[in-house]
């Protein structure tokens, strides 16, 4: 007895020893977002966002962030969002950047790129996910733990990242079909654990009244018909609004210029023409107030005019 | 074995294993061991057929032994019976004659095991040489390579089996009466992947016993455990980013950075070998299994041959055991001693005599690493600086004596760990690299365009690893360093600091988790490292 006592006490005073790192990690990557390197600069990017100041975040893989720009929703319909994307992200690792969001944010719509529903890392990383992703987002310093890096390699500039966008500006053909959604009745299977963190996903968005939106952008390196047909029945059995922009001709992509790497992303030129097509459908179906010309975004502007900098200098070449 | 299999083993697959055994009564607790060892062997198995060889070379150690058993004791009847009737010329017949069925009991066993790892792992290799003798001659050939998968830990358990067999033949230990205590024996799972390679009297008795623990055992096994993760994750495996790019492209790169890259891989191969052997040895102790060490400061050498009895000891005194003694007593080198003394000399027959006996365990040692032209050379030229060694002995003493030279002088010392550190390196250099031409093309590329500036111009940091790498790698060596100061001096630091006060004991295991927590590399821009010596 007298050992158990003395091994939960063990572990209360390592929790606590590594809740005070990552009181500590935390404080120093809200003063120092290029402090934190990688995957992990998202949750430091959207924790330092200006409390309550965001209606909109976009949670995906990198599909979600070469194709959806929040400077350019600003720019056309003043809607303020952040996108969450991250390279290869894991359906987990979604849950814990929406409750991370959901931290400082009261965003009125959620924004979930589909792509990472069919993404299936294997029973092991699921395993290790499923326990690691709830121990970063309660222990940030096991997140950040790379912080101390920058002390030597100095902070990373964010001059790339325009609320989570980056600007890409390689051009690589698709030259496959272009008609690559061919109609069947084949339905592509998603993953178990899809179904339970779509479930926690839902349920969290109710409880922070955050409506939630299935969008599948163009990409015919990852999306085809039975891919459609398993999201659409997903979201007509939960009644969830699902919007596949690869039955969506309106932003007339032009396979031969608006793709970085042969039809697997879009560059900036094509996730300008894919945000201007989401842009008018959120503002045909949802009520997101335009906060151009409120003081509190003043900052946006001034991110707006380097974002169009950048914009200019890629486009020009 | 990956670093995230590392981890799964280290924070599920133990703490399971160590519930469940402490809830087995002790009499059992040896059969929850090779639960254990099956279930973790399956798990890492990348397919399950290959548990049958595992499986074949425990029957055949196991009925190798029980042979070899059963001959002793018809021996030893045959012997009770005729001392009554025919005398001591008889009992000199029936030992003969038992002797040479139970050598060739013990021949028919070990060269079954041999056989299935030199089916398996030189297979490719002697094709590759045959099609290349043949290509050469302008002959064409039909030979192809196969694809193989090595099962787990082969070279270890084979080593370990064959160990077992010498020492039933030869009456060192007792034949094992339980097939599946024998399976334990040889599939134990912390060792079954990188070793140690222990013999029978070394750990069975403490796998059979099941005894309960201790409390110093527990500490003491967490924090080796710990440390092994610290050598492994700091260190390591940032060293390999700059290893492998190097390695990769090693025609882009000469100078300094080849030397750098060779020293480098030198630290990394140690720190994740000796590394992933604290986790094992940590792991034993758990269960109160002490398991040999294998590794003891091998970077204060003064020679090349100490080194080797610093460096993977366990492999060494496999050869010394099993090769180098029975070799040395063979009638070939007896027949070389009697003929040397009368016409070569005691300097020249001592010579030779080492020659004969180290040669076979040089080109082991090679080949037990793998199927490389560059793992012979890598055993040949231990066995030619070895060899050099012992051949320019009395010269040296003679000049040091003539010099006033004391031999413990510090700077004598210093000056052989150097020139030791500089042969390590230099096989290093020739066991990383991509065949025995990679080799050569590397070391002659440290004399071109070697400049001593690259080292502090910023050239290193374009090799994968950035400056907060380095301060890492240097800060983890010169923590290692210290504490290999202490074991060398001191004797075992786990153990001692598991037996001191509680804050001193929290305190070290607090220190290492957020080392480890920290300051590994893990996470963005690093990747999960394969262990170096599960490959062989």
């Amino acid at each position: 007895m007298k050992r158990l006592k003395k091994g939960i006490l063990f572990f209360l005073t390592f929790f606590f020893l590594l809740g005070l790192c990552s009181a500590a990690a935390s404080r120093i990557t809200a003063g120092c977002r290029g402090c934190v390197r990688g995957r992990s600069r998202v949750f430091a990017g959207i924790s330092a966002e200006k409390k309550d100041s965001l209606d909109v975040i976009f949670l995906g893989d990198s599909e979600s962030y070469t194709s959806f720009s929040p400077m350019d929703l600003w720019a056309q319909h003043g809607i303020a969002s952040y996108n969450c994307g991250q390279s290869s992200q894991r359906i987990q690792e979604t849950y814990y950047m929406l409750k991370t969001a959901l931290q400082t944010q009261s965003p009125k719509l959620v924004i979930l790129e589909t792509n990472l529903m069919f993404r299936d890392p294997g029973l092991a990383e699921n395993v290790l996910l499923t326990v690691g992703e709830p121990l970063r987002f309660y222990f940030p310093a096991l997140r950040y733990h790379n912080i101390w890096k920058s002390v030597f390699d100095g902070p990373k500039t964010d001059a790339d990242s325009f609320k989570g966008f980056p600007v890409h500006s390689d051009i690589e053909p698709y030259t496959g079909a272009k008609k690559y959604m061919q109609p069947t009745d084949s339905v592509k299977k998603m993953p178990a654990h899809t179904y339970l963190y779509m479930d926690m996903i839902r349920k969290l968005c109710a409880k922070n009244n955050a409506s939630l939106l299935l969008v599948s952008t163009t990409s015919p390196v990852n999306y085809s018909y039975p891919k459609h047909n398993a999201l659409e029945a997903y979201a007509r059995r939960y009644n969830i609004p699902y919007f596949d922009l690869n039955l969506d001709d309106r932003a007339g992509i032009d396979w031969e210029k608006d793709t970085m790497d042969k039809g697997d992303h879009l560059n900036l030129s094509g996730a300008r023409k894919v945000t201007a097509v989401l842009g008018s459908y959120l503002m045909e179906n949802y009520s997101l107030p335009d906060h151009r010309g409120e003081k509190k975004y003043s900052d946006w502007n001034t991110l707006l005019e380097q974002y169009q900098t950048a914009a200019d200098r890629t486009e020009n070449g | 074995m990956t670093t995230f299999q590392l981890i799964l083993y280290i924070l599920i697959f133990l703490p399971l294993c160590l519930l469940f055994y402490r809830l087995t009564p002790q009499k059992h607790r040896w059969k929850a061991l090779l639960g254990f060892s099956i279930i973790f062997y399956l798990m890492l198995c990348r397919e399950l057929s290959l548990i049958l060889y595992l499986a074949g070379a425990v029957l055949i150690t196991h009925y190798i032994g029980i042979w070899l058993a059963w001959l002793q004791s018809e021996e030893q009847r045959e012997i009770r019976e005729s001392a009554d009737s025919a005398g001591k010329s008889r009992e000199k017949e029936i030992r003969s004659r038992y002797r040479t069925r139970a050598r060739g009991v013990l021949a028919f066993g070990v060269l079954l095991l041999l056989s299935i790892l030199a089916g398996l792992k030189y297979y490719n290799f002697l094709i590759r040489t045959l099609s290349e003798i043949l290509n050469g001659a302008g002959l064409s050939s039909s030979l192809s390579e196969i694809r193989i998968l090595l099962p787990l830990g082969i070279s270890f358990y084979t080593l370990q089996a064959i160990g077992y067999m010498a020492d039933v033949y030869w009456g060192r230990i007792k034949a094992e009466p339980s097939l599946a205590k024998t399976a334990l024996f040889l599939m134990f799972f912390p060792q079954i992947i990188e070793g140690p390679i222990c013999r029978h009297s070394d750990t069975a008795e403490m796998l059979y016993a099941g005894k309960t623990p201790e409390r110093t055992d527990f500490t003491a096994g967490y924090i080796r455990i710990f440390w092994g993760l610290f050598k492994k994750l700091v260190i390591a495996d940032r060293l390999a980013l700059l290893v492998s790019q190097v390695f990769d492209d090693y025609r882009d790169y000469s100078g300094v950075v080849v030397a750098v890259s060779a020293v480098a891989y030198t630290i990394q191969l140690y720190m994740e070998f000796s590394g992933f052997i604290d986790i094992v040895i940590g792991s034993g102790r758990l269960f109160g299994i002490r398991l040999p060490e294998n590794f003891r400061q091998p970077f204060c050498s003064q020679s090349a041959a100490e080194f080797w009895r610093r460096w993977h000891i366990t492999l060494g005194v496999w050869f010394k055991s099993y090769i180098f003694y029975p070799v040395s007593v063979s009638g070939t080198v007896k027949r070389w001693n009697q003929y040397g003394r009368k016409h070569a000399g005691k300097y020249l027959t001592r010579l030779v005599t080492s020659a004969l006996a180290l040669f076979p365990v040089w080109l082991c040692n090679g080949l037990w690493h793998g199927d490389r032209w560059s793992y012979i050379f890598y055993g040949m030229y231990y066995f030619t600086l070895i060899i050099l060694g012992t051949a320019i002995e009395p010269v040296r003493d003679r000049v040091l004596s003539a010099c006033h030279i004391s031999a413990d002088s510090i700077w004598l010392r210093s000056f052989r760990i150097l020139k030791t550190w500089l042969i390590i390196f230099t096989g290093e250099l020739f066991f990383r690299a991509d065949g025995l031409k990679a080799g050569i093309h590397m070391f002659r590329s440290i004399f071109r365009d070697f400049d001593i500036g690259n080292l502090w111009d910023g050239t290193l940091l374009n090799l994968g690893m950035s400056p907060a790498d380095f301060a890492a790698v240097i800060a983890g060596c010169i923590i290692v360093a210290a504490v290999g100061h202490i074991r060398e001096h001191s004797g075992s630091i786990s153990t001692r600091i598991a037996g001191s006060s509680l804050p001193l004991r929290w305190g070290v295991c607090y220190a290492l988790l957020f080392a480890l927590l920290l300051f590994a590399a893990y996470g963005d821009g690093y990747q999960a490292i394969d262990l170096i010596y599960a490959g062989f």
